[in-house]
């Protein structure tokens, strides 16, 4: 971690870190097995426990009136059974339900270790993760593709019938590269971007804040430059939690849209 | 004058990717601002706009995705 305590706050007006990663590398703690764990994969594990055990509390009982954390769960469950779920894919939707569900709550939790007290680190900011996650939705919606429309759904992509034959080739080329290739890379991107971009603002501006204003007695007014980068930190604060709940949806809205577009394909 | 060259290269790469994010952000900022006027007008159909609005969105960002990824190939290597 940095807390760059080798800031130059005399010439400086920002402190900025030496190497962006220092913000996302963390040191080996231990070993099981050639598996190296460093706090990046014990905070996977936990954002994992933490969905199961959402879940397993919030969902056992099934009371006619649940209680205020049941409440929340179930209307986390309906919302993504509905609003993505139902919506997007539509009547058979229920298989895709669990898989969607899962990876919204594990990318929700994983977003929001970022503004969480203590952790204040994105898993989700690391690329393996949005990678991984994107490489699962990318197996389903291959697989669905190709087992329901057989050999078709390549050559169909490749050379849509009904586009103008003159423009075929050109939104063939566009659409094979977009589906086979560029999917995939942009739903993992997309995810990562925001978490690195959010993680590597909130660390400076918080940072720089406390480290100037620390340093008020050292170099006087100048320090005061540390209120506002703290204030803007604050605000970039709220703005995260609304950010990291909105790429969570996204990403399982654009997996259910992908997994739709397999299913249902005809043009 | 090694060392200023990698510089300029990096440079250039932060440049390229800040000339590569105009394009999809007035393609989102269409794409957005539509998709609102149709949900003012069609409230009954915001769910299914909503849907196709994100869809417009992911395709448009791609082009500033690629940017991104491309900045950091190019400020690599």
């Amino acid at each position: 971690m940095i807390l760059a305590t080798e800031c130059d706050v005399v010439n400086e007006v920002i402190c900025a870190p030496a190497s962006v990663n220092e913000l996302f590398e963390f040191p080996t703690i231990f070993t099981i097995g050639g598996l190296e764990f460093s706090r990046t994969e014990l905070l996977m594990l936990l954002a994992a426990f933490i969905v199961v055990a959402l879940l397993f509390f919030g969902l056992r009982n099934g009371r006619l009136v649940p209680t205020k954390f049941e409440l929340v769960m179930e209307s986390a469950v309906g919302f993504v059974r509905d609003g993505i779920g139902r919506d997007v894919i539509g009547t058979d939707s229920t298989k895709f339900v669990p898989y969607l569900l899962s990876l919204f709550l594990f990318i929700l939790v994983g977003n929001l270790f970022e503004i969480t007290p203590f952790i204040n680190f994105p898993i989700t900011s690391r690329m393996a993760i949005p990678a991984f996650l994107s490489l699962v939705t990318y197996w389903i919606f291959m697989i669905l593709g190709f087992s329901r429309n057989g050999f078709r759904y390549l050559i169909d992509t490749a050379w849509p019938k009904t586009v103008p034959v003159g423009l075929r080739w050109l939104v063939g080329l566009i659409e094979l590269v977009s589906v086979f290739f560029l999917r995939p890379l942009t739903l993992a991107v997309r995810l990562f971007a925001n978490m690195v971009a959010g993680h590597l603002m909130l660390t400076l501006l918080l940072a720089s804040g406390v480290i100037f204003v620390a340093a008020i007695p050292e170099i006087g007014l100048k320090g005061a430059v540390g209120f506002f980068w703290f204030g803007l930190g604050l605000f970039m604060f709220l703005l995260e939690i609304l950010v990291a709940v909105l790429q969570a949806y996204i990403f399982t809205l654009l997996s259910a849209i992908y997994i739709e577009s397999s299913i249902h394909f005809e043009h | 004058m090694e060392g200023n060259i990698e510089a300029i290269t990096g440079a250039l790469a932060l440049i390229g990717y800040g000339l590569g994010a105009i394009g999809p952000g007035i393609g989102i900022g269409i794409v957005a601002g539509n998709a609102i006027t149709a949900m003012a007008r069609q409230p009954e159909m915001a769910g299914t706009i909503r849907t196709t609005m994100f869809l417009g969105i992911a395709l448009t960002e791609a082009l500033a995705l690629i940017g991104f990824v491309l900045f950091f190939i190019a400020s690599a290597g």
